[in-house]
This record gives structure tokens, C-alpha cells and sequence, in this order.
């Protein structure tokens, strides 16, 4: 039986729909992507799963319960994390969680916890003495400290660095170690391609794709590119004639080919078989950003728009 | 229960640790009523009228520490908490949010209570004012201000659009209240219908209250009943108008 179940949702704030029509499913023990842009819904479907808002239209289950109805049970087993959700300035950390942990049925230890997410020796510090990172993590334990069977997690990584981000990433898939499903709420394309084992994109209310991370960039079969500075003579027609290639461009001394994944190995061997020198090779593989450029026809945010080329991936 | 007493021991721990709440409650009244009420009592001819009185400073400082925690401290602390989303956050858990509300409440009347307390024993051996002639007009009267000043409280935190809000409403409300109590000039001394409106005013009515079942009279029915009104009046309509976001 699937963890959560989300058939046609849909939901309006007045005039403004903020849910269209959106259907998933998520099995147990998975991480459970929803990406999309701001504004396209992703944080009001969640709130639909977690019973905080009532749906316009479709049905939601999860655990086989019904959030609405069900939804002192509901919150017992899901824990979540908000997204800007913070605590009183004063409230020190092992109070936080002590607090919470009142709450519920079931109960975490409290020092396994902050061992855990690397909180212990900060156990004593007020809240708004913390870190960004720190807050974050304290957030995320107060989403496990009732020993959640699922756990939502909301942009979880906005306002980090990028260590701090690569940290909360380890720790996703810690608590996926632990058994828990993980509902990851994201507009982060690097997050989703490193964490999910399936997503769901979002875009303007409605389910665009649902696939796992690779299984979306084949099916959107977006084309490696090959960059290198020729350091002899290169006519570009004799690229542009081989079979893998669909389009060779200059810019200033570099050549750019475009292609399949095989592209790489065809150029490489007619450099080598034409006596061709070069250097500066790099390849850009195709990244969910740009997986969701081409579903969507825009980017998703603009964190994920910034990054670097990925020609580390090439190696 | 476990959470709700988790709750009110945790606001209680985070009330102790502001400071300037701390000041609010046990210090400023009794001192205060040290700077206003010495020189007063000193001087041989008491005055006529309402601040003639010698109940009224008295009453008058254990209504400043009531509707301080009630229009300043509360609707502030709940505005935060709204604006931080910690309600929205207590609403993912099986805990309902407004248990929050309740435990907020609990802890500053209790500071309340216990702000009273300090004060009145220190008006009682500072200032050699006798204890309350008429005990349960005291207690009656102290508990229907407390209702009445939480009440208009508890409704300025679920209008206030924002925490910052609710910091100036809560003192653009109290300092006319306090006018209107008479703080500044006797009520003796004002336009019929500016007194009038004084006596039914929270803070008013309050004072004079507490100051005549301090004196030894009884307290005046109609004030009370107001009191009690406008207690339940606001706490329906605050009711109805929280917003948890």
C-alpha cells in the first residue's frame, strides 16, 4: 500500500488556483520529490497531505487515513518541518525538543537525536543564538522527534550554504536509513537530482512529470554538450557529418558540440583519427534545470539558474 | 494534559527569561505608587475627591500590572508567535495550536496574580495602607478586571495584523484607558460625560472597584457588571476573529 496517495487534488484561495489537478503516489521507505517553481503549488498540495488545509476537490490519503477526518492520527505518524517556521528566541534547544516530544505517543531519545543531527553541543543554546544551519536542523529533529513513519520536509535547504546544504542533504538520507519516507519539497534541481529517488515537477498546479530523476532526463533526452579549443586546424563539417552529432557552433576559439551521450566518444575519436589537437575539453551533461526548462519552458528558481557548469559530472 | 502543562512550564520559563516583563510586573507598579504615593502621604491635608482617596493609588498600581500583561505583553507574544508560523508549526503536531493561546494566557495571569500580590504587600508595610477591608469585593472585582483587561488583550492579538501592530495598539489603547481611570485627573475634575465614561471604562471601572472593596464599601454593581460584559464580549468576538496565520 502506498504511503500517501494524492487523487485530482485541487484548491483555490478565492479566485486563485493554487492546485489544479495533481496525483501521486508515494511508496514506503522512498525520497519523494515535489519540485516545481515558487508559487506552483507545491507547499499548498503538502499542506493538503498534512491535513492543514482542506482539499477544493479530490481525495488524500495517507497512511490510509484521511487528514481531515483522521487528523490527530495523521499528525502522529507525519512529522513535518515548515518552511520559514521558527521558535521563540529563547526557547533552548534541548527544550524544543523536549516540548514536542510531549506531543506524542511515540517518543525519540533526545540525546540519540541531537547526536544525530550534530546538535549535542548545542543543547543548551537559545534559539536565536543559533546558526541558519543549526535552526534548520533543530527544525528537521522536531519533525522526528514523535518517531515519524513519514516525514515532510519543506524547503528544507533555502538560506544555507552550500556546506551547510550539502550537511542537511547527508541527513535526508540518514532519516530515509532510519525507514522513514521522505516527502522533499524543494525548488532545487541539484537537491532533487541528488536526494530523490522519484519527483514529482510541478508546474502552475498541475503534475508535469513524475519519474525518477534519470528517468526524467531521458524522457526529456536533453543533449550533452561538448566544449574544447581545437589547437590545429578544424573544419567544423567534418563534426557536423558524423552521425551522433545535431549541431557544432564556435565561440571565440572554443567549438561546442551537441549530441546524444555518445557524442563524446564520436568527437573524440575523429579529433584522434584527423590529427587534431586540443585542449580545454569539458562536457556538460544534461541537469534536471534544464530537464525542467524544456517540460516547462522556464527555470525554476534562480539558485538552480546560477550554478556553475557541471563539468566535474564528465570524469 | 502532559502537553498543556509541558506548555504553561515552558511559557513560564520564557517570561522569566524577558527581563523587561519581569520589570513591567514587579517593579514598575510599586514603584510607581513609591513615587507618586510618598509625597502624597506625606503631606498632612489629604486632598478631596478621587485622588484623595487612599485606596486609590493602591488599586490604581494593581491595575497598571494587570492591564500591562494584558494589552502589552500578551497580544505582542501572540503576534509573534503568529508571525513566527510557531502556531502554524504546533498545528502539523496533535497538539491543537491554541493550546498555545491557553498556556500564554495561564502564564500572565498568573504573572499577573503575582505581580498584584508583591504589589499590594509592598503598598501594605511601603506605604502603611491597611489590607483589603472587604475581601471578597477585592478578589471579585481584582478576577472581573483581570477577565475584562485580558479580554480587550486577547481581541487586539486577533485583530492586529502584525506583531508590530499589536506592540502599538496595545499602548495607543492603554494610555487613553488610563486617562480615562483617572490616572492623570481626577475623574472629580472632568466633564460629566468624560467621568461618566470613565467609570465604565476597563481600567475604570477596575480601579474604583478594587480601590472600594479596598476602602471596606461595597463595589459598585453596575461597574462590575460591565467589567464582566465587556470580558465576555471581547473574548467571544476574539474568539471569533483569531487568525492562526
Amino acid at each position: 500500500m502506498p504511503v500517501i496517495e494524492v487523487e485530482h487534488l485541487h484548491k483555490r484561495y478565492g479566485e486563485k488556483v493554487a492546485v489544479d489537478d495533481v496525483s501521486f503516489t508515494v511508496e514506503q521507505g522512498e525520497i519523494f520529490g515535489v519540485l516545481g517553481p515558487n508559487g506552483a503549488g507545491k507547499t499548498t498540495t503538502v499542506e493538503c497531505v498534512q491535513g492543514l488545509r482542506r482539499a477544493d476537490g479530490g481525495s488524500v490519503r495517507v497512511l490510509g487515513l484521511d487528514p481531515i477526518r483522521d487528523r490527530t492520527e495523521v499528525r502522529q505518524r507525519v512529522g513535518a518541518q515548515l518552511q520559514e517556521s521558527q521558535l521563540p528566541d529563547k526557547l533552548r534547544v534541548r527544550e524544543a525538543l523536549d516540548l514536542y516530544r510531549s506531543f506524542y505517543r511515540q517518543r525519540a531519545d533526545i540525546d540519540e537525536l541531537l547526536a544525530d543531527l550534530g546538535l549535542t553541543e548545542q543543547r543548551n543554546t537559545a534559539f536565536h543564538k543559533l546558526s541558519g544551519g543549526q535552526k534548520q536542523r533543530l527544525s528537521v529533529a522536531l519533525a522526528l522527534v514523535g518517531c515519524p513513519e513519514v516525514a515532510i520536509l519543506d524547503e528544507l535547504t533555502t538560506g544555507l550554504d552550500p556546506q551547510g546544504r550539502r550537511d542537511t542533504w547527508d541527513l535526508v538520507e540518514r532519516i530515509r536509513d532510519r525507514g522513514v519516507t521522505v516527502v522533499l519539497v524543494t525548488h532545487f534541481m541539484e537537491e532533487a537530482e541528488r536526494l530523490c529517488d522519484r519527483l514529482a515537477i510541478i508546474d502552475a498546479g498541475r503534475i508535469v512529470a513524475i519519474d525518477t530523476p534519470s528517468g526524467i532526463l531521458a524522457r526529456v533526452g536533453t543533449e550533452h554538450r561538448v566544449h574544447f579549443r581545437p589547437l590545429d586546424e578544424l573544419d567544423d563539417s567534418l563534426l557536423a557529418a558524423l552521425p551522433e552529432v545535431t549541431g557544432v557552433s564556435r565561440g571565440g576559439d572554443e567549438v561546442t558540440v551537441t549530441g546524444p551521450e555518445q557524442v563524446l566518444q564520436s568527437v573524440l575519436a575523429a579529433l584522434a583519427e584527423h590529427k587534431v589537437r586540443y585542449a580545454g575539453l569539458r562536457v556538460e551533461q544534461p541537469t534536471l534545470d534544464d530537464a525542467f526548462v524544456s517540460l516547462t519552458g522556464r527555470h525554476a528558481g534562480r539558485a538552480a539558474a546560477t550554478q556553475p557548469p557541471t563539468d566535474k559530472r564528465s570524469s | 494534559m502532559n502537553a498543556l502543562t509541558k506548555l504553561i512550564a515552558v511559557e513560564m520559563k520564557l517570561f522569566v527569561r524577558e527581563p523587561v516583563s519581569l520589570f513591567f510586573v514587579f517593579v514598575l507598579p510599586i514603584g510607581l505608587m513609591l513615587v507618586f504615593g510618598l509625597p502624597q502621604r506625606g503631606s498632612s491635608a489629604q486632598g478631596a475627591g478621587q485622588h484623595g482617596e487612599l485606596t486609590f493609588l493602591p488599586a490604581l498600581a494593581l491595575a497598571l500590572t494587570i492591564g500591562m500583561l494584558a494589552l502589552f505583553t500578551l497580544p505582542m507574544a501572540l503576534g509573534v508567535y503568529r508571525e513566527r508560523r510557531v502556531l502554524r508549526r504546533l498545528a502539523t503536531t496533535p497538539v491543537h495550536p491554541g493550546l498555545l493561546l491557553v498556556a500564554q494566557v495561564v502564564v500572565n495571569l498568573v504573572m499577573g496574580v503575582a505581580g498584584a500580590v508583591v504589589t499590594a504587600i509592598g503598598v501594605r508595610y511601603l506605604l502603611d495602607q491597611s489590607s483589603p477591608a472587604n475581601m471578597p469585593g477585592f478578589v471579585l472585582a481584582f478576577l472581573l478586571g483581570v477577565a475584562c483587561l485580558f479580554a480587550i488583550g486577547l481581541l487586539i492579538a486577533a485583530l492586529a495584523p502584525s506583531a508590530r501592530a499589536a506592540q502599538s495598539i496595545g499602548p495607543a489603547l492603554f494610555f487613553p484607558l488610563l486617562f480615562l481611570a483617572g490616572a492623570w485627573l481626577p475623574r472629580d475634575q472632568m466633564p460629566t460625560v468624560l467621568a461618566r465614561i470613565g467609570d465604565y471604562s476597563p481600567l475604570g471601572a477596575t480601579v474604583d472597584t478594587i480601590a472600594a472593596s479596598w476602602a471596606g464599601d461595597s463595589p459598585a454593581l453596575s461597574q462590575l457588571l460591565v467589567l464582566a460584559a465587556t470580558a465576555v464580549l471581547g473574548s467571544v468576538l476574539a474568539t471569533r476573529f483569531f487568525r492562526w496565520e
